[in-house]
């Protein structure tokens, strides 16, 4: 019952709303249409009170939202000349937390993000939904895609200006190809990577892209990559690694990103790849202390094994798939004629 | 004239026991790596507290079982060296034809079945399999643990080759031990359901007789009635203790 008469309420509120911006409705840009009219924060900071109109009324919610359905507490007389905040991030702070009446699913996602995890333990400029999402202006996420690493370069200036040269980046402007940031990081539930858990799931997440023949048709690369790691040891080694965390003393077993980088990615014929053969013993001893020249040769280069390409490892292989069923099946038959034998003697 | 016949001495004991139980470690450590995409793996591996300590359990393991191997071959030598005993397990011409009795035998194309003498060529095939594959098995090890080493010796590729080698014949000897070891020690109807002798050294007069009875005859100072036909005894069949 009371469901009901919330719809009706709200049915009757948003009624004429869809004529213009239900903003417009509530009167409160009377007061605050003026971009210049600023609060004086304690924190010395200035607080725009003006709204742009046509911002708020090109973002996705400008045809959808009141005002105080985010600022709730406002009310007709509230214009007091006293703001209960000390600095413009308690501000954001505040009124982040709204984000979450209508949007649960993603909030909850950001409760298992690194950015929650590093804002619980006090980091007061962790980002929150607005920091990333906009607050006024908000748009549909991803358009277009390269806002994505913009809004993330924000913050992280150092890894975009890296990534922009990878690649990746160096692609992003004029391909939907290739991965932006949540890509790989996630939007919402943004995964710790210091700890090695994300680098652990790069063959899966690096997998998305690379295994997929139709993309991966349209540069010319491999869809084996993934099957050739984790057939060899470092892909053993990390599959059996699930839960492991990097530490004092704790090495986790090679992946994607310690070959061939992480934000710095390039091809791997680039004379500043990792990958690239001339490159290949200083990246292998990053690890293998001492990796002599012969020593990358032990990696199969993502191939598979074949008489080109690996003819010892070929050659060994072919005698076990042919020596094991000759070997298993001679002793079983020699076991069924011995029990056939006993039987007869009966 | 005794019941029982002393067929393994504590020595030739403690070695099974040994090989046995690094043999065991080492499937249980070595297979779930082989094997590592399947749950059982995992649970095995968690089970030894993650995959390194399972490939340090692994290792040590393989290091116990590799001394365990000179141990017996410095020991065979010695012994060898000193002439007192022959090597009972060297395969020879009666082995194969032997093999061709029994199997002519269990096609029911004769009624005489070979007489053994100490070892049986079932035996000595499993006794070289273990051997060869201990060689195969030592030698790929290193190589994989210590990759670095072994790539400033030899060509970089044959470490993945090492790789495919040693987990394949890992596997190899596990269906061997699995399915033929398991069989002729447990599952064969003449010791079924536990054929103990490895463990207690000693075997029936009455089972000797009927399963070597050629060394039964040298044991006790004559030969058996009818080991004088085609099947005789081997020439060097001077009294001897055990080796192998």
């Amino acid at each position: 019952m009371v469901r009901i008469l919330w719809a009706l309420v709200l049915a009757l509120a948003a009624g004429p709303a869809m004529a213009g911006i239900p903003a417009e409705q509530e009167d409160c840009l009377g007061c605050h249409s003026d971009p210049s009219e600023t609060f004086d924060l304690p924190s010395g900071e200035k607080l725009s009170l003006g709204i742009d109109q046509d911002v708020f009324a090109k973002s996705v919610h400008g045809e959808a939202l009141r005002c105080t359905e985010c600022h709730t507490d406002k009310t007709s007389d509230h214009a007091t000349g006293e703001l209960k905040f000390k600095s413009r991030r308690e501000v954001t702070r505040a009124y982040y937390e709204q984000c979450k009446g209508c949007h649960f699913a993603n909030y909850t996602k950001t409760l298992d993000g690194v950015h929650f995890a590093v804002m619980a333990k006090g980091n007061d400029k962790a980002a929150l939904c607005v920091d990333c999402h906009g607050a006024h202006d908000i748009s549909r996420p991803g358009q277009p895609r390269t806002r994505i690493s913009r809004m993330c370069q924000s913050c992280h200036a150092r890894e975009a200006e890296v990534y922009a040269k990878s690649v990746h980046g160096r692609a992003a402007e004029s391909s939907g190809d290739v991965p932006v940031c949540t890509d790989c990081h996630r939007a919402h539930d943004t995964t710790d990577p210091r700890d090695g858990a994300l680098a652990m799931r790069t063959p899966e997440i690096c997998g998305r892209c690379h295994t997929d023949e139709k993309l991966m048709s349209r540069y010319g690369l491999s869809t084996k990559v993934v099957d050739t790691y984790l057939a060899d040891f470092h892909g053993m080694a990390s599959s059996l690694s699930h839960g492991k965390k990097k530490g004092p003393g704790v090495r986790l077993a090679a992946v994607c990103t310690d070959c061939h980088g992480v934000h710095d990615i390039q091809k791997a014929d680039d004379p500043a790849s990792g990958v690239m053969s001339a490159n290949l013993q200083k990246t292998c001893g990053k690890c293998h202390e001492g990796a002599s020249e012969s020593f990358p040769k032990a990696w199969l280069s993502h191939y598979e094994p074949t008489p080109q390409k690996a003819p010892i490892v070929w050659g060994v292989m072919l005698f076990y798939k042919l020596m094991i069923p000759f070997m298993v099946g001679g002793l079983v038959l020699q076991i069924a004629l011995h029990l056939w034998r006993v039987v007869v003697n009966r | 004239m005794s019941n029982h016949i002393v067929r393994f001495n504590l020595q030739q004991r403690i070695e099974h026991f040994v090989t046995m139980t690094t043999f065991a470690l080492l499937c249980l450590t070595g297979l779930p790596q082989k094997f590592y995409t399947t749950g059982w793996a995992h649970v095995l591996v968690s089970a030894f507290g993650g995959v390194d300590a399972t490939r340090w359990i692994h290792r040590i393991t393989g290091l116990v079982l590799a001394a365990s191997t000179v141990v017996h071959f410095t020991n065979g030598i010695l012994v060898m060296l000193s002439k007192k005993q022959y090597f009972s397990m060297v395969p020879t011409k009666k082995d194969f034809e032997d093999a061709i009795l029994q199997l002519r035998y269990y096609l029911g194309m004769t009624e005489q079945h070979p007489m053994y003498d100490r070892y049986t060529y079932k035996e000595k095939f499993e006794y070289w399999g273990l051997v060869v594959g201990n060689v195969i098995m030592v030698l790929t090890g290193f190589i994989l643990f210590f990759p670095v080493t072994a790539a400033s010796i030899i060509p970089g590729q044959f470490i993945p080759a090492a790789k495919v080698a040693h987990s394949n014949e890992g596997l190899m000897a596990f269906f061997v031990i699995t399915i033929w070891h398991i069989f002729n020690a447990h599952l064969n109807p003449d010791v079924f359901p536990f054929d103990a002798s490895i463990f207690t050294g000693k075997v029936s007069r009455e089972r000797y007789l009927h399963e070597h009875p050629l060394e039964l005859a040298r044991l006790e100072g004559g030969l058996p009635p009818d080991a004088l036909g085609q099947h005789a005894a081997p020439a060097h069949g001077t009294r001897r203790n055990e080796v192998g």
